[in-house]
């Protein structure tokens, strides 16, 4: 039971990230490297804006996440918007480039020391079977919420319809009025959004250290592939489920034998991801696609 | 004309002084040029905490070296280099200030892996590498210019394993984060203790901040004590949180990377009541602590290794100061040094180049503050002997008010130095 | 002048993996991310044979058998994952080598590396291993060449633009990744027969992605597909890198400071050549 739950806890924070890079990936194609970048740009802001800034919480995560917006908003117009017409892996490149300067910038702003939002231990509430605090009942609370408005816009807005027939084929919808090169900056825009909330989440819940974004951004192309391309829900579903593994990979004594050692906690549900992909290739819950 | 070389020297540093003295704004003093020390540190990537404090401790000691007017009249500049925690960067590193720089000596190497690269290096140029904070075993015997001040971890543990059996801590609950540093810090530990005092054992990727299954496995465990063996802070502070999260409420023991004032910043209740077994490092009677945080801020991991950095400078210049301005003069005067009264304590070299006679004392996190609490003696060299049987605890008392903290050491230890050094160079 | 040395050796021991990567990522399209993993392979299994046999032979023999066994996996998955999926799990698997070299430390040493490797006689001076290296770099470069303008080269870029159309002429996919792959790993175990060596040390933070990333950099800026232009971005980047150490930075913000200015070069590059970097898809 607890394992559950703290795959619930892992998995809301990777679900944030990847189901707004599902879109991104799915729709634009390209691949955002500079992804956990912002993740931590949004954390260290709110950090910054509680604990440095002394605001109340209440005005430091809006803050975090209009840093996280911005900052796609650069990304996408300086380092994909001129690229990726020209070819889809130019903004590997570029944003490998962004990395590295927000990397540099990150180090400089907010010095190399870990950071957290919250400084108190967590008010732990013990359900018995399991333990959790309120913090991540709210953590978790807030997820879900987001993920839901997430996909109330998808499916039942003129927005999510335009974002939908852009997702289907770009020329067919741009050919029935739909501005795609708009929509693509309010998508990279939106995956910001939702990265910089994954950074407010692990400033919260953990700590923030400079260099937390290399493995953030493969989890997240991890449940992005895993999910099928451009599935949001899919993505989602997969960042749960790796989340998930990972616990049960070293929460679990395997054929009552063994614990597998923890140091291999963050690859075998890779592996397992691989091993579903050479049954799958094109997803755990691809399903067919409309073509235009 | 034959005056004896020393004073010989002495005369040139007056000359030196004077030449500073009368012209403020050149840098050099009249033999001139600089005298150019290396640093090789991470300073970017997961270790870049560490490679901010060392380089801070070697920039401040330089500062107050050349506020005292430099080594021998000559000005001391630092030139710093980005390892990043790797052998390939640390390598060209080295092989710019050993060929391209010309330094007197290099302070660095942080990683085992920058220490290990950087070293073949160092020796092929003859030039002194002494590594502040390179716990590896294999730096032993890396070979004769290469030098650290960093203790090595079989003194530490049986420091430790002294402590628990003075506390009566028989089951011991371990995660160590998978490093150069942690690894070699476990295998040291698992020795002192004993395989079967370790009940709790694993191994974790470097980076990870997700320890809720590991902490609800060991919920089922008996343990007396928790050892977080992490690298960095930031992996300590959510090993602690979520232990405490699961409302285990074992006494925790911890080593140098506890010793940091980032920890109760960003884990405030978790840590309270940690002790960290560590190396003297508040400088006490020199306002060591004090000036270095109102230089460079709050350190960004601990006191402690921006201690070692600046040990590690002084005590080069102090070989510099004795009359070894070259690579393998000042080998030798570090390989005879007798004594060097530093932050971390009273250390010199033994035949390895590993430091001897730093002694450790038990802190502990309270109230957000780090506090010395007891003195753990260790006879340092003959230690082997008394293994992790140590059972005799009535002899240490504990002393939980930090004004009755004692000190040995003089109030005026950045004045013995000199004398120490001098010593040093007579008994050469 | 042993500065230079260091240097030359350096920059040519990254000319035979730039190479023979800027083939497989831009004659073949396959988006492979892992590379290093098969290097970390390389190198683990020469040296672990070395230092337990003493013999440079079994250790090269050993590592060429073990590189070429890890370069098919990878080629297997190639040929059975979509190309963007093949590249994130690429990264899994190098991300899984690494943790199997730090948690089996009775056999790698684990996190600690593997210090003092012997170098092979008549291989001591740092200029005996820039000669070599160099040329080692140059043969590579001249065989690559030869392959990429031969039936293999064009077979690969066949299959790298319309790869239903390469099959239906007759050219086997499964050939072809599998060549491509095992061109990659020899490169690799080229590099890391001498890399450890040279540092004498082998260790495993030097086969962590940000190599990965400074390849993809490399053969980005010399075009994907151009042999040359790979080996002139080596000779031009690996140097520019090392060469930042020189601009007198203040000690205090260097690392970062030296981080972004490569991070904006980098993407002025890309910038400066964004219309020739990849040629538009031909099409039949």
């Amino acid at each position: 039971m607890q394992l559950l739950v703290n795959a619930l806890i892992a998995g809301s924070l990777a679900a944030l990230i990847a189901g707004g890079l599902s879109l991104v990936f799915g729709i634009l194609g390209v691949y955002n490297l500079a992804l956990g970048q912002t993740v931590l740009v949004g954390g260290f802001a709110a950090w910054w804006l509680r604990q440095v800034a002394g605001l109340p919480l209440a005005l430091a995560i809006p803050g975090g996440i209009v840093a996280g917006a911005l900052l796609s908003w650069l990304t996408f117009d300086v380092f994909i918007r001129p690229f990726y017409r020209r070819h889809i892996r130019l903004p590997l490149v570029t944003t490998i480039a962004l990395g590295m300067i927000l990397d540099g910038l990150i180090i400089l702003l907010f010095g190399e020391r870990p950071r957290a939002i919250l400084r108190e231990t967590k008010r732990v509430f013990d359900a018995g079977a399991f333990q959790i605090s309120l913090e991540q009942m709210m953590l978790i609370g807030f997820t879900l919420l987001i993920l839901a408005l997430f996909g109330w816009t998808l499916h039942h807005t003129a927005f999510g319809r335009r974002l939908r027939a852009v997702a289907q084929h770009d020329h067919a919808a741009l050919s029935v009025g739909v501005d795609a090169p708009r929509l693509h900056r309010l998508i990279v825009v939106l995956s910001g959004t939702l990265a910089a909330c994954g950074g407010i989440f692990i400033g919260i819940d953990q700590n923030l250290s400079p260099t937390l974004a290399f493995p953030l951004t493969i989890k997240a192309y991890a449940a992005v592939i895993a999910g099928g391309l451009g599935n949001v829900w899919g993505a989602i579903a997969c960042a749960f489920l790796i989340a998930l593994l990972e616990q049960l990979t070293v929460g679990i004594r395997w054929f009552g034998r063994f614990y597998v050692p923890a140091g291999y906690q963050a690859t075998i549900p890779l592996l397992f991801i691989i091993f579903i992909l050479l049954i799958k290739p094109s997803g755990l819950f691809q399903s067919g696609r409309r073509l235009g | 004309m034959q005056l004896p070389p020393y004073s010989m020297k002495k005369h040139i540093a007056l000359v030196g002084l004077l030449a500073i003295a009368l012209s403020a704004c050149q840098p050099a003093g009249q033999g001139g040029g600089t005298i150019k020390l290396g640093y090789i540190g991470p300073l970017t990537g997961d270790a870049a905490s560490y490679g901010k404090d060392t380089l801070n401790g070697v920039l401040f000691a330089v500062e107050e070296l050349n506020a005292a007017g430099g080594i021998n009249g000559k000005k001391v500049e630092v030139i710093a280099e980005d390892g990043k925690c790797t052998g390939a960067d640390s390598a060209s590193a080295a092989q710019k200030l050993v060929n391209v720089d010309n330094v007197s000596a290099i302070i660095g190497g942080q990683c085992s892996g920058e220490t290990l690269a950087a070293a073949p290096i160092a020796e092929a140029g003859k030039v002194v590498l002494i590594s502040p904070f390179s716990s590896s075993p294999d730096i032993t015997q890396a070979g004769e210019y290469i030098f650290r001040d960093y203790p090595s971890d079989a003194l530490k543990t049986k420091a430790i394993a002294r402590f628990f059996a003075e506390k009566g801590y028989k089951k011991v609950a371990l995660i160590t984060e998978n490093t150069d540093f942690a690894s070699a810090f476990r295998t040291s530990l698992t020795k002192d203790l004993g395989e079967d005092a370790i009940v709790f054992d694993e191994m974790v990727d470097p980076g990870t901040k997700d320890f809720r299954t590991l902490m609800t496995r060991l919920k089922k465990v008996e343990f007396d004590v928790f050892f977080p063996n992490a690298q960095t802070d930031a992996v300590m502070a959510a090993m602690l949180q979520q232990l405490r999260e699961q409302k285990l409420a074992q006494p925790v023991v911890s080593h140098d990377v506890g010793d940091s004032l980032t920890l109760p910043e960003i884990a405030k209740d978790a840590v309270e009541g940690m002790y960290v077994i560590n190396v003297p490092a508040f400088g006490e009677g020199t306002g060591f602590e004090a000036k270095v945080i109102q230089t460079y801020g709050k350190p960004q991991a601990t006191i402690a290794i921006v201690a070692h950095a600046y040990d590690a400078t002084m005590v080069v210049a102090d070989a510099m100061k004795a009359g070894a301005m070259n690579g393998t003069a000042i080998k030798d005067a570090l390989a005879a040094l007798t004594n060097h009264v530093g932050i971390i304590g009273d250390f010199h070299f033994d035949v390895n180049g590993d430091v001897v006679g730093v002694g450790y004392v038990v802190k502990q996190h309270q109230g957000g503050k780090i506090v010395k609490v007891q003195e753990l003696s260790l006879d340092a060299p003959s230690a082997t002997a008394t293994g992790a049987t140590v059972e005799d605890g009535s002899g240490a008392v504990m002393e939980k008010e930090p004004g009755a903290a004692m000190e040995k050491k003089p109030a005026s230890a950045m004045e013995k130095k000199g004398d120490a050094m001098e010593k040093a160079a007579s008994s050469k | 002048m042993d500065f230079f040395w260091h240097m030359l050796f350096i920059t040519a021991n990254w000319v035979p993996l730039a190479c023979a990567y800027t083939l497989m990522l831009g004659r073949g399209r396959i988006l492979n991310w892992g590379p290093i993993g098969v290097g970390l392979v390389a190198a683990y299994a020469i040296f672990i044979v070395q230092t337990a046999t003493g013999s440079y032979v079994l250790g090269a023999v050993a590592g060429l058998a073990l590189t070429a066994a890890v370069s098919l996996l990878y080629a297997w998955l190639a040929l059975r994952l979509r190309d963007d999926a093949f590249g994130v799990m690429a990264i899994a698997v190098h991300l899984g080598l690494i943790a199997l070299v730090l948690n089996w430390p009775s056999l790698t040493r684990g996190a600690l590396g593997i210090p003092r490797i012997a170098r092979m006689p008549g291989l001591e001076s740092t200029p005996a291993f820039a000669l070599l290296a160099l040329v080692i770099a140059v043969v590579w470069v001249l065989a690559l060449l030869r392959i990429d303008r031969g039936a293999f080269g064009r077979n690969l870029q066949a299959m790298g633009e319309q790869e239903w159309n390469a099959t239906a002429i007759g050219v086997s996919r499964t050939r072809v990744y599998v060549i491509v792959f095992l061109l990659l790993g020899l490169a690799l175990w080229t590099d890391n027969l001498l890399f450890p060596q040279y540092l004498r040390l082998l260790h495993p933070n030097d086969y962590q992605f940000p190599v990965f990333v400074f390849l993809i950099t490399i053969v980005v800026a010399g075009r994907p597909g151009s042999v040359r232009g790979a080996a002139l971005a080596t000779a031009l980047l690996v140097p520019l890198r090392e060469g930042l150490r020189f601009l007198p930075f203040a000690p205090g913000a260097l690392g970062p400071l030296r981080l972004i200015l490569f991070g904006v070069i980098l993407f002025a590059a890309v910038w400066w050549r964004r219309e020739t970097l990849f040629p538009v898809q031909r099409s039949v």
